[in-house]
C-alpha cells in the first residue's frame, strides 16, 4: 500500500489493474481523513469568523468583516491586564520549572545517586497526580502563609506541579546526550563546571527549549489554580477571565469574546510550531521506566 | 616525556562479572602496545581503567611512577580517541582541537599555532570551521585523532579507533597511524578486536580472552611461539589446524604422531619442562600445510587428504581437506585446479609444528625466534625516518632503549 | 582461571565474601559526590514544600471536618472514616464517580486512543498535502488553552450553534440535552492530537524490515496491522492507555467552563465535585476526602503503567 501511495492519485501508473484496488482505499483514506479535518476545523472556525464578524452569533457564518470587535477589546482594561497576568505567571512558572529542572536532571541522569530509581518512581507517581487533589491543602497553606492573591506565589505553586514532569522530560534529554562526549571532555583536561558549561549545555539546548515551552503553555492556560489562589481583578490571567466573560452573558459580546480568545491562543500555537520540530521525541514512551 | 604504564594486579568486576582479572602488564616509554582480543575479553575495560573513566575493583595502575588509582581523567595527562570518536558536535574542528588545550589554560596564540600545527600534519587545514556533521567518516577520525595529537600527552589510549572506516580507508589510516607513531613516539595503548591491526601497528602485542592476560610479545614471536591454543587460534587466518596427536620420547630422543603419521621433532626447538609423553594437540598453520607440488625441499613430511572445498581468494586459495578422519584446511597457490572429492598430497615441515598440552591448552615446544631481526630493523627505520622539520625537535626524545622487551609475561 | 571460574558461579553474597576474603575490600565503590545533592536541592526543597508537603496535609485534611468558613475553619477536629461513611450515602458521589468511570472510559480510553490511532493510521498513508493540512488542525486543537476548547465547544454546542445547524434542530441546545455527551467530545477532540503523536511516534519506530517482510508474504492490509503492526505496537498501546487515563481522571478546567458540572449533577465528575464540596460548599474536609479516592484510582493505574513497562523490557 505505502508502494502506491508515494505516487500521485492520479497518472497512468494507477491504471495498471492490480493496483485499482488499493488505490480505492487510498482515496478512502484521504476522504476519512478529510472529514476527520472538517471535525477539528469548525468549531475552531467559529471564533476566527466571530473575531472579524460585525454581528456574530454562537453559529458559524460567513463574517460581515469588521475589525471592531479587536479595537474593542484591545481597549479593554480588563483583557489587557489579564494578558500581563498570563504573561507574569506564565513567566515566573516557566523559568522557575526550567531551572530547577535543569538541575535536578543532570545528576538523575548521569551521577550515582542513592535511591535514584526509588525517587524517579516518585517523580513519575506525582506527576499522575490530579491538581484537583492538592488545591485545598495548598489553599490553606496559602492562607496560613499570607500568601494567597499573588501572581508569584501562585506561579511558585504551578512551578512545583510542573516541576516533576518537566524533570522526567529534562532527564529522557540529557540521557540522550553521548556520556562519551562528557568523558572525552574529562580526559581533554576539562573541569567538571566547564564540561557542564560548554559540553552539556549547549547539547542539552533542545531539551531545555522543550520543557520551557512545555511547561510555558500548561502555565499559560492554567486554570483552577490561579482560579483558586488569586481573587483581585486585577490579577486574573486570561483563564479566569474568559471564564468570568462566559458566565457573564450580555455583558460580554460574542465577538470580543472570540477576539479575546483567539488572541489569548496565538502566543502557545507559535510556541508549539517553535518547539515541535524538537518534539517528536518526547513521545517516544517504549521504555519510560526502566 | 616518555611514560611507561603499568597494571599490577589489576581486577575489575562488574556485579558478578569479572571483566579484568589479575592484570600485570607493563607498557614500555614510546612502546605501541596493542591489546587485542575477542569482544567481551575486557580489553576496552582495561583501556577505560587507563584513562580513568573505571576505577579498578582491586590493583594499582601506575603511569610513569604515579599511582593513577584515584587521579581523575582530568589529571592524568592522557588523550584518548574513542571509537565513535565523541567529538563534541556542536563545535566546530578549530575549537574541538582547541578544547582540550583551553581546558588546560594554554594562551590563545598558543592553541592557534598548535591546532594549525595538528591540522597540518593531519590534512585539516581546509575544514577547521566545519562542525562534525559536515565531516566524512575518515575526517572525524582525523578530527578526533588531531584532538589527542595536540595535547602531546603522556599516554595516547585508542579504542578501535578505525573500526567504523571502510576498508580501504582502514588500510591507509592504518599507515597514517604507525608513521604518526614513529614520528612522535608517545607510549601508546591501543585496543582492538582486529588481529591484521594489531600485527600491523603493535610493537608489542598483549592477547586478552575471557579477563585474563594470555601473552605479551612483539608480534613475529606471538606468531611463531603463541604461549597457548587461545593465541595460536586467534592471531593467524586462517586459523591455525589443531589435530589430536600423541608425544613420545625414547633415548631424549621426541616424536610425535598425527594424522596417521609420526616425525621426530626438529632439532632447532625444545620441549618445555612440562612436556610428557602422552596425548598433544598438534597445531600447524595453513600455511605450512603445503600442496605437494608447490612445496619447497623442506617440507619432508607428506599427508595424504580428500578435498572437501576449494575457496579461491585471487592470490591464493584456501583448501578445506579430510586428512585421516580429521578436517583441515591449507593454503594452495590460486590456480592449482584441484577440486572437490579429489585426492591430494599435502607436504609439511615438520620444523613448523606446534604443540600443546592436551588439557591446558598450554604450547609444550619453544620455538626459535626466527624474526627478532626483522623486528629491530623496523624500529631502527623509525629513528631514521624522523622528519627534519623544526616543530618536531621538541617531539624528539632522547632516544629510550626502545627494543621491545623479549619478557614473557604468560599467566 | 579456576577462581575466575569458582567467582563466576554461586550467588553474589557468596561471590562477595570470595572476593574480599582474598583481596581485601573494593577499591571502586560508587563514591556519592556532594555536587549531586547541590544541584538536586532547590528543586527538592519546593516539591517537598509545595507538592509532598499538601499531599501530606491532604492525607490529613482528608479525615478532618474542616469547613472554609464558620467555627468549623478553625475548631476542625480528626474524624476518622467519617467523611467514608458519608461518601458511601452520598448519591451524588455516587453518581459522580460513574460520570467519571464514563467520561474517562469513553472520551479517555475508547475515544482518544481508538481516534488516535486512527488518524495516525490514516496520517501515515494519506498523500502529504492533507497528511500536512489534517495534522496541523489536530495538533492546534490539542495546543490550544483549555478555556478557549471550552468556549468554542460551548458555541458549537448551543441552541442556534453550529452542532444545531448541522444536525437540523436549530432550537435544540445540545450542552443541556446530552450534557456528558458534549463535554466527552469536547475532550476527546482536544486530547486527540496526544495518543495520535504517540501512536505516530510508535509506528515510525517499529522496524520495517519485519513491515516489509509481511508485505513481501502477501498479507492484505487488515491482515499486516491485525497480526503484525497492533502486537508490535503493544508496549505503545499500554502506555497510552494509562497516560490518557491518568490525565483525563484529574479534567476540571473543560467541563468546569463548559458547565460548572450542570445541569443539575449531569457532569458533575469527581474533580469538579472536590472543587464545589470545598469552595462552594466550604466542606474543605469532605472535598479532600474524595479527591483522596480520586488519587486511589490514579495510584492504581500509575502501578499499573509501572508494571506493563517493565514487563515490555
Amino acid at each position: 500500500m505505502s508502494a502506491v501511495q508515494a505516487r500521485p492519485l492520479t497518472g497512468e501508473k494507477l491504471i495498471v489493474v492490480p493496483y485499482r484496488k488499493v488505490s480505492a482505499s487510498a482515496v478512502a483514506t484521504n476522504v476519512v481523513l478529510i472529514l476527520l479535518g472538517c471535525f477539528f476545523l469548525l468549531p475552531m472556525l467559529w471564533m476566527v469568523f466571530a473575531s472579524i464578524d460585525s454581528n456574530p452569533d454562537w453559529a458559524i457564518k460567513i463574517p460581515s468583516p469588521t475589525i471592531a470587535n479587536f479595537t474593542d477589546v484591545l481597549g479593554r482594561a480588563d483583557a489587557l491586564s489579564s494578558f500581563r497576568s498570563s504573561l507574569i505567571l506564565a513567566g515566573t512558572t516557566t523559568v522557575v520549572t526550567t531551572v530547577l529542572a535543569l538541575l535536578s536532571a543532570y545528576p538523575l541522569s548521569r551521577m550515582h545517586i542513592p535511591f535514584k530509581r526509588s525517587f524517579m518512581l516518585l517523580i513519575l507517581f506525582a506527576s499522575g497526580l490530579p491538581v484537583s487533589m492538592l488545591v485545598v491543602p495548598v489553599y490553606q497553606m496559602y492562607v496560613y502563609l499570607g500568601w494567597l492573591d499573588s501572581l508569584y506565589t501562585t506561579a511558585l505553586f504551578l512551578a512545583a506541579s510542573s516541576l516533576p514532569f518537566a524533570i522526567w522530560l529534562m532527564k529522557n534529554f540529557i540521557d540522550a546526550v553521548p556520556v562519551e562526549l562528557e568523558h572525552a571532555a574529562a580526559i581533554d583536561g576539562a573541569s567538571t563546571f566547564r564540561i557542564l558549561r560548554e559540553v552539556v549545555l549547549p547539547l542539552t539546548v533542545p531539551g531545555i527549549a522543550v520543557t520551557a515551552i512545555y511547561t510555558f503553555i500548561n502555565a499559560w492556560g492554567a486554570f483552577i489554580i490561579p482560579f483558586v489562589l488569586t481573587y483581585s481583578p486585577d490579577n486574573q490571567p486570561g483563564p479566569v477571565e474568559i471564564y468570568n466573560f462566559m458566565g457573564s452573558h450580555g455583558l460580554f459580546k460574542f465577538g470580543d469574546l472570540a477576539v479575546f480568545s483567539l488572541l489569548f491562543s496565538v502566543p502557545v500555537i507559535v510556541l508549539y510550531l517553535f518547539m515541535s520540530r524538537y518534539f517528536s521525541g518526547a513521545f517516544n514512551f517504549g521504555g519510560a521506566v526502566k | 616525556m616518555l611514560s611507561e604504564v603499568r597494571f599490577e594486579g589489576v581486577h575489575k568486576i562488574f556485579g558478578t562479572e569479572t571483566a579484568v582479572e589479575d592484570l600485570n602488564l607493563t607498557v614500555n616509554a614510546g612502546e605501541f602496545l596493542v591489546l587485542v582480543g575477542p569482544s567481551g575479553c575486557g580489553k576496552t575495560t582495561t583501556l577505560r581503567m587507563l584513562a580513568g573513566l573505571e576505577r579498578p575493583s582491586y590493583g594499582r595502575i601506575l603511569i610513569g611512577d604515579k599511582l593513577v588509582n584515584n587521579v581523575s581523567p582530568r589529571f592524568r595527562d592522557v588523550a584518548m580517541v574513542f571509537q565513535s570518536y565523541a567529538l563534541y558536535p556542536h563545535m566546530n574542528v578549530y575549537d574541538n582541537l582547541a578544547f582540550g588545550m583551553r581546558a588546560r589554560g594554554a594562551s590563545n596564540d598558543l592553541v592557534a599555532q598548535r591546532v594549525r600545527e595538528t591540522a597540518e600534519v593531519l590534512g585539516l587545514g581546509h575544514l577547521l570551521q566545519r562542525r562534525p556533521s559536515q565531516l566524512s567518516g575518515g575526517q572525524r577520525q582525523r578530527v578526533a585523532l588531531g584532538r589527542a595529537l595536540i595535547r602531546q600527552p603522556q599516554v595516547f589510549l585508542m579504542d578501535e579507533p578505525l573500526s567504523n572506516l571502510d576498508a580501504g580507508l582502514r588500510v591507509q589510516m592504518r599507515a597514517e597511524l604507525s608513521r604518526l607513531h614513529q614520528r612522535f613516539r608517545v607510549t601508546t595503548v591501543y585496543v582492538t578486536h582486529d588481529q591484521v591491526e594489531a600485527m600491523t601497528m603493535g610493537d608489542r602485542i598483549a592477547v586478552l580472552n575471557a579477563g585474563r592476560l594470555q601473552q605479551v610479545d612483539a608480534p613475529e614471536t606471538l606468531y611463531d611461539n603463541p604461549a597457548n591454543m587461545f593465541v595460536a587460534g586467534f592471531i593467524g587466518s586462517p586459523r591455525m589446524n589443531f589435530v589430536p596427536g600423541r608425544l613420545a620420547s625414547s633415548e631424549g630422543k621426541a616424536s610425535v604422531s598425527f594424522l596417521g603419521i609420526t616425525t621426530p621433532l626438529g632439532t632447532g626447538a625444545r620441549l618445555t619442562a612440562g612436556a610428557a609423553s602422552g596425548d598433544v594437540t598438534v597445531g600447524i598453520r595453513p600455511e605450512d600445510l603445503m600442496w605437494r607440488p608447490a612445496a619447497g625441499p623442506d617440507c619432508t613430511l607428506t599427508l595424504h587428504a580428500e578435498v572437501d572445498v576449494v575457496e579461491p581468494m585471487g592470490h591464493e586459495a584456501y583448501v578445506t581437506a579430510l586428512c585421516a578422519g580429521e578436517t583441515v584446511t591449507s593454503r594452495f597457490p590460486p590456480r592449482s585446479g584441484v577440486r572437490t572429492q579429489e585426492s591430494v598430497e599435502l607436504a609439511l615441515n615438520p620444523a613448523r609444528l606446534h604443540l600443546f598440552d592436551a588439557q591446558s591448552g598450554i604450547t609444550i615446544l619453544q620455538r626459535p625466534v626466527a624474526a627478532a631481526a626483522e623486528t629491530l630493523r623496523s624500529v631502527g627505520e623509525a629513528r631514521t625516518n624522523e622528519p627534519a622539520e623544526g616543530r618536531s625537535e621538541r617531539h624528539r626524545q632522547p632516544e629510550a632503549p626502545l627494543a621491545p622487551s623479549r619478557s614473557e609475561e604468560i599467566s | 582461571m579456576e577462581r575466575s571460574k569458582r567467582l563466576a558461579t554461586g550467588s553474589a553474597e557468596e561471590f562477595r565474601m570470595a572476593v574480599a576474603g582474598t583481596l581485601g575490600p573494593r577499591l571502586d565503590r560508587e563514591r556519592f559526590q556532594w555536587s549531586s545533592l547541590l544541584m538536586l536541592a532547590p528543586g527538592s526543597v519546593l516539591l517537598l514544600v509545595l507538592f509532598l508537603g499538601p499531599v501530606l496535609y491532604a492525607l490529613y485534611i482528608g479525615f478532618t471536618n474542616l469547613a472554609l468558613v464558620g467555627s468549623r475553619s478553625r475548631d476542625y477536629s480528626f474524624t476518622g472514616l467519617e467523611n467514608v461513611t458519608r461518601m458511601l450515602g452520598d448519591y451524588v458521589f455516587i453518581k459522580s464517580s460513574w460520570l467519571t468511570i464514563l467520561f474517562v472510559v469513553g472520551s479517555a480510553i475508547v475515544g482518544q486512543s481508538v481516534l488516535g490511532m486512527l488518524l495516525a493510521i490514516l496520517l501515515r498513508n494519506a498523500v502529504v498535502p492533507i497528511r500536512a493540512v489534517v495534522g496541523s488542525v489536530v495538533i492546534v486543537a490539542w495546543v490550544l488553552p483549555e478555556i478557549t476548547v471550552a468556549l468554542i465547544w460551548y458555541a458549537f454546542s448551543q441552541a442556534g450553534g453550529t452542532l444545531s445547524i448541522l444536525l437540523g434542530h436549530t432550537s435544540s441546545n445540545y450542552l443541556v440535552l446530552v450534557p456528558m455527551l458534549i463535554v466527552s467530545l469536547a475532550n476527546l477532540w482536544r486530547n486527540v492530537a496526544f495518543s495520535m503523536l504517540v501512536f505516530s511516534a510508535g509506528l515510525r519506530n517499529l522496524p520495517s524490515e519485519v513491515l516489509e517482510a509481511a508485505e513481501v508474504e502477501g498479507a492484505s492490509v487488515f491482515r499486516r496491522y491485525r497480526l503484525v503492526i497492533l502486537p508490535l505496537l503493544r508496549p505503545t498501546i499500554v502506555t497510552n492507555l494509562l497516560l490518557v487515563t491518568i490525565l483525563n481522571l484529574s479534567e476540571f478546567t473543560l467541563i468546569y467552563a463548559m458547565t460548572q458540572g450542570g445541569p443539575g449533577i449531569e457532569t458533575t465528575t469527581l474533580p469538579i465535585y472536590v472543587y464545589q464540596e470545598a469552595f462552594v460548599f466550604h466542606q474543605l474536609g469532605y472535598g479532600t476526602a474524595i479527591s483522596l479516592v480520586l488519587v486511589l484510582i490514579g495510584a492504581f493505574f500509575s502501578l499499573l503503567f509501572v508494571r506493563a513497562s517493565r514487563s515490555q523490557v
